[in-house]
């Protein structure tokens, strides 16, 4: 055990829940920007920051109209905490929203991806669907033949619906020691060892499990 | 020629990908295109008619190799049309998530016709709107459906901005007249050419909306 060793520890057990979740949410955002499939949603995450948002709105509102002075600078630094969290909050939603919208008709039909979606999410995603494929109907699809109307077609090699590129590069870093730590590259022949601290630029597909278990974290 | 108006279409597409407005709706291509492909079908039952439906492509390798051209016709064009409204329906999505008002701008180009065209006559009064019908029903159901999710999240202002704030409070200065807003210091009025000195969160939307500028 060395110097560095004993500063994690420290670290592990000195961080409060709160701040805590606010490393989690910074690092889902993170993540989910960099990651070029959707990930699960962090429901339980998400569920307390928008708890204690609505706490500190409310806090806000009744120290206003206090004009101690003191009182005053400690609104402005929470109001600021307030929209930092926000900004994080918008930009995880947005990101998701995003890939909600690219590969909609991906997400809806692959079961496992479509389980990570939040209720709003996949309700939004339905209905967004429902309204491009009514529009396209309107717009010319209804004067088409039959056979030629639909919007999933896989027929003459290529397909219509958009799919992740799994095999896209991301950076990423082992946050824990891993038991099974070889990752292999799928279509090649070479693997590479998983050690905690480690920093890759590797294809998603080649540690998509370990992201998924929470084992190693994209940057 | 078979397929030069679909890949206008993609031009047309390609072009408005650069374009700060939406370019008006080419209906007469689109028309067009799918005439095309009407055509294109009826001309393959006429060529599978006499065959009763047991079409071996092995023994007439002419017929079969027109048939294929036909379809590939087809599906080339409806991928053309399908690239032309997917551009302008994310176009038009980008409008309703920055929040800018499509049917003032719409009124705004129809204005701008109206007043270009008295000299000429009113032969282009009527098709003045740049988006189709079919598309203004769009951005009025994807705003309801926008709205609808963005209800879950009332405290996170969905649409706000993407840029990282960096201090609560910035220097604004008035571009355009935006009237009395009410903030937790009070009421402040905004007229042209003034500045001031607010909480980004107030003002955010006026700043989206071209009323004010923001200072560094």
């Amino acid at each position: 055990m060395d110097i560095d060793d004993l500063l994690q520890e420290l670290d592990d057990n000195k961080v409060l829940g709160g701040t805590r979740d606010i490393n989690d949410l910074t690092q889902s955002w993170i993540a989910e920007r960099t990651a070029p499939e959707i990930l699960p949603f962090q429901t339980a995450l998400l569920e307390r920051l928008m708890e204690r948002i609505r706490q500190q709105i409310e806090l806000v509102e009744t120290q206003t109209g206090n004009l101690d002075p003191k009182t005053n600078f400690c609104l402005i630094l929470l109001q600021t905490e307030l929209e930092r969290v926000k900004f994080l909050v918008r930009g995880y939603l947005r990101a998701r929203i995003h890939k909600i919208d690219k590969y909609s008709i991906y997400i809806l039909t692959t079961p496992s991806i479509r389980g990570r979606l939040s209720p709003p999410e996949l309700s939004y995603l339905k209905s967004h669907l429902g309204l491009l494929n009514s529009h396209f109907l309107a717009s010319f699809l209804r004067r088409f033949p039959e056979q030629l109307r639909r919007l999933d077609d896989k027929a003459g090699g290529i397909s219509m619906v958009e799919e992740p590129d799994l095999d896209g590069a991301v950076f990423c870093k082992v946050v824990r020691d891993i038991e099974d730590n070889i990752a292999r590259i799928p279509g090649t022949d070479s693997e590479f060892k998983l050690t905690k601290g480690d920093v890759y630029v590797v294809r998603y597909s080649a540690v998509r499990e370990f992201v998924l278990r929470g084992e190693i974290e994209l940057i | 020629m078979y397929g030069d108006l679909g890949l206008k279409l993609v031009q047309h597409a390609k072009r408005t990908q650069s374009l700060p407005q939406l370019p008006p709706y080419q209906s007469d291509i689109v028309r067009s295109v799918t005439r095309e492909v009407r055509d294109l079908d009826r001309d393959v039952t006429e060529i599978l008619e006499p065959f009763n439906g047991h079409f071996d492509p092995a023994e007439e390798p002419a017929t079969a190799c027109s048939l294929l051209v036909h379809h590939l016709c087809m599906r080339r064009n409806k991928r053309c049309l399908l690239a032309y409204h997917r551009v302008r329906v994310e176009a038009i999505e980008e409008m309703c998530w920055s929040g800018s008002d499509l049917l003032e701008q719409v009124q705004a180009s129809q204005n701008k016709v109206a007043e270009g065209g008295a000299g000429i006559g009113s032969a282009e009064g009527s098709g003045a709107s740049s988006l189709s019908p079919e598309e203004e029903e769009y951005a009025r159901q994807y705003g309801d459906l926008l709205a609808a999710y963005k209800g879950q999240w009332t405290d996170i202002d969905l649409t706000g901005s993407l840029e990282p704030p960096r201090d609560l409070f910035i220097d604004v200065r008035v571009l355009k007249d935006a009237g009395e807003i009410q903030t937790e210091y009070g009421a402040i009025t905004l007229t042209k050419n003034s500045q001031f000195f607010v909480r980004q969160g107030d003002v955010e939307r006026l700043i989206a909306q071209g009323f004010l500028q923001k200072l560094n």
